[in-house]
Formats: structure tokens, sequence, C-alpha cells
């Protein structure tokens, strides 16, 4: 499914980039400049592209998440989004060695260590109050590393997984083959987990965003151009590790959001 | 009073350049909690919205480098603007960051903040750190860049979770301006046009 959406956005990619728009001439270095920092020749496209998403979104993901919020109680949540983001630790793990990150590649083992036991299949994280925090990679991240810039190429809204750009759409078919739970067990019971962990996933990251990307949706004049901006200011920052680990807390309190 | 004194002898132990950065990021820090403090007292008040709104001006503009920050996010269209367009561009720029908040006032009332820490980032200035909290709202740690603008600390930036609002607004808005033909007067009127959102949803929430 993944796969074949990334195969419909190259070959409509690759259609639509001889109408794309070209560089500014050299005789207005200013103008080129800014075009170079948009970095988005397929804006015609990704535009509409990001119109259809953003139905999806309005529609479908948000009021989801939504439910999400209100149906799940927040510590069921916490625990949900911890065995959920534990999963992902062998791979971090893979990533920072192949960066050149021993020592993270380390911690992330010892975390995943700690929690998939002491902390049961992930949903607590003890190994947090080991020192040993939440951290996370990608196949996109490594290119970075790899490429020695954060520049990722021209921007890409791909239908349905929404921004990304030449640099991350590799890395998400990367990423796609080297999930180790992808190869793991088989029969229907498998396959109903897999399908449950991809939709946990999805459901449970858009429900930490419902505030930001409201606020953003709704104090910008141009929203795309915003979450371009914003998509390439956060790969920065993951490719050069300086996000903040965030540690997902319990709230025992029973009240409601908000 | 004891600890203060180890950080006398502590800070006259390393060279002057350190010294001199510390002090600064001391002072931006000690800025953002004087000026953060006024806001709240502002949001917290029972006085008429019109009223709390020309507080709030007042505070960001003694507090934020308007002009400074207007001419990064314009960019090179600030060059080629005329006066009366930048001027124009200025008032609707203030207007949307005071707006912005007295549409907020009934959400964010009760916040808390706290000042974390402050870190020297060269010639650009220090970037202090907050964690702002709302009631039953997840925490948000917003980082706010301070640089001297004539002798006086200002905020030029503000960067939430590692986006940087500046960089954000500078690349819509060139955005806006390429899309409505290269026009300046594109911008200023979306700009109005949010205005008046703006205003309508502070008449509907107060």
């Amino acid at each position: 499914m993944r796969l074949h959406l990334l195969r419909l956005a190259a070959l409509l990619a690759a259609g639509l980039a001889a109408g794309c728009a070209l560089p500014p001439p050299e005789s207005e270095p200013e103008a080129r400049s800014e075009y170079f920092e948009r970095n988005d020749p397929l804006e015609p496209l990704n535009r509409v592209t990001h119109t259809f998403n953003e139905a999806v979104d309005v529609m479908l993901l948000r009021p989801v998440a939504e439910m999400y919020r209100l149906f799940i109680p927040q510590p069921l949540r916490t625990g949900i989004g911890n065995a959920i983001d534990n999963l992902l630790l062998p791979r971090t793990a893979a990533y920072q060695l192949l960066q050149g990150k021993p020592d993270k590649a380390a911690e992330a083992v010892g975390r995943f260590a700690v929690n998939s036991t002491v902390g049961i299949l992930g949903i607590f994280d003890f190994a947090s109050d080991l020192g040993l925090e939440p951290q996370f990679e990608d196949a996109g991240q490594t290119l970075g590393v790899w490429a020695g810039t954060t520049n990722g190429g021209p921007y890409i809204v791909l239908p349905l997984l929404g921004p990304s750009n030449v640099r991350d759409v590799a890395g998400r078919a990367v990423d796609f083959f080297t999930d180790p739970w992808g190869y793991l067990g088989q029969g229907d019971t498998v396959e109903a987990l897999r399908v449950s962990r991809v939709a946990l996933q999805t459901v449970d990251t858009r429900e930490q965003l419902i505030e930001p990307i409201d606020a953003l949706r709704e104090s910008s004049l141009d929203y795309y151009a915003a979450v371009r901006s914003v998509y390439h200011q956060q790969r920065a920052r993951e490719i050069l590790d300086q996000t903040e680990p965030r540690r997902r807390r319990f709230d025992w309190s029973g009240q409601p959001p908000r | 009073m004891q600890r203060r004194a180890v950080l006398a002898a502590l800070l006259a132990a390393l060279p002057l350049t350190r010294l001199r950065a510390d002090a600064r990021s001391d002072r931006a820090a000690a800025f953002i909690e004087e000026k953060g403090q006024a806001l709240v007292a502002v949001i917290d008040s029972d006085a008429p919205v019109a009223e709390k709104r020309a507080r709030v001006a007042a505070i960001l503009r003694e507090a934020v480098d308007v002009r400074g920050v207007g001419q990064f996010v314009l960019g090179r269209h600030w060059r080629t603007a005329s006066e009366a367009e930048r001027a124009e561009f200025l008032r609707l720029f203030e207007e949307t960051l005071v707006r912005n908040l007295s549409a907020r006032f009934g959400e964010l009332k009760g916040v808390t903040f706290a000042v974390g820490r402050a870190q020297p980032r060269g010639e650009e200035g220090v970037m202090v750190a907050t964690t702002v909290d709302r009631p039953g709202q997840p925490a948000v740690a917003l980082d706010w860049l301070v640089a001297e603008v004539d002798g006086h600390p200002r905020i030029v930036d503000l960067v939430a979770e590692g986006t940087s609002l500046r960089i954000t607004q500078r690349s819509e808005y060139s955005s806006v301006i390429q899309r409505g033909g290269g026009r300046l007067d594109a911008l200023l009127e979306a700009m109005r046009r949010q205005l008046s959102q703006l205003e309508a949803r502070e008449l509907a929430a107060n």
C-alpha cells in the first residue's frame, strides 16, 4: 500500500517535472536564493496533494484523534504510546550505529532491554529513570548525516503521508524494509497486530499534534508554506540530534483534557 | 547569599569574554521574566478587553524589536518597499502580534511560565528557555531569542519546540507575495483579512 503510493507519487512527480517552476535568472540573486531556500520546484503539484491531505485530515484523521483522546483515558494512551515507541528502538539503534554513534546505540539497546522487560512490553518507561532517555532515528536522518547536510532536496508532499523531500522519500522506503517486526511471525493474528500498530501509531501521533497543528492552521497566512518551513526546520533539528527527549507522563488524576 | 559569592568567584576566574557573555545571559533571562510577568498580570486582570489590549500592546512594544523582526520577515521585499509600504507593513505586523494575544485572552487566563536556561548564541543574542503552562493543557517549551537593540534587550525571535517563528513567517510571507504576483500589496491585504478575523474572534470570545 505504502509502496504503491510512493510509486504513484514518483510517477506524478516525473510527469509534472516538465511543467514545474524554474529558478529565477542569475540577474536576480535574491529571488534565486529564495527559490533555493524554498526548495520546492514541484509546488503546483504539492499544493494539490496538500489540499487533498488536508481534506482527509479534517474529515477523518483529526476527528479520530479527538475521539481517541476523549475515550481512551490518559494513562492508557501514555502506555500505548510508550509501547509503540519501544518497538522502534531496535531500528533506531541500528541507524545510530550506521551514523557512527555507538554510545547512543548502546543507550537505545539498553532502553529497549529495560522497558521491554521491567516495563512490561514497553508500556512503562523505567529506562528514563535510569537516564536512558527516549530517542528516535530513521533512515532519512541517517542519509542526512551521511550526506553531511540537512538539505534533503526538493520538497515533496506525499498523498496521505504528508510532507517529505527526496531524501526522506528514500528514507521511508528503507524504513519500510528495515522494520524488524515486519519479518517476525505470520498468520492472521500477527497481520492484525501489524495493522493495528500502524493505525495506533498514526492516531497517537496525530493526537499529540492536535494543538500545535490547530495553532499553525489558525495563525498562518499561507498554511502550505508554513508547514513546508516547519518540516524543513524540524527535520534539520532531528538530523543534528537537537530535539529534546520527551518523556510521556502518566497522569492518574483522571482529569478530562482541556 | 553564599551561592552568589561562589558564583561571583567562579565568574572572576573565567576569561573576560565569557564573563561578559554570562552577564548578558542573566540580563536576557531577567528581561524575559519581567516582561512575562507583566503580560501574565494583564491577562489575568479583570479589566475591559480594550484596556487589556492596549496594555498588552504597550508591553509588546517594549519587549519585541518589531522593526527588526518585521524587516527580517519581509526579507528582500523590505528593500524594494516604499517608505509608506514599510510603515503600513510594520503597523499591521505589530497589530497582528497584539491581536493574536487579545483574541485569546479567555484561553490564556491562568497561564504560568518558568524561565529556564539562558544560552548565548554569539552575535545573534541570547536564547532564553521558558516552559509555559496553561491549565489543562500540555506544557509548551518556548525559547526566546533576545538581542541588544540600541542598548536595550529586545525579543527578536520565538522558537517553539525547535521551530523558529520568524523563519516560518518569512517563508510564509514571501510565498503570499509570490502567489500575489510579486506584489507587496497582496501580503498587506492578507494581513488585513487576518486582522479582521482576529478582531471578530476577540468580539465573540469576550
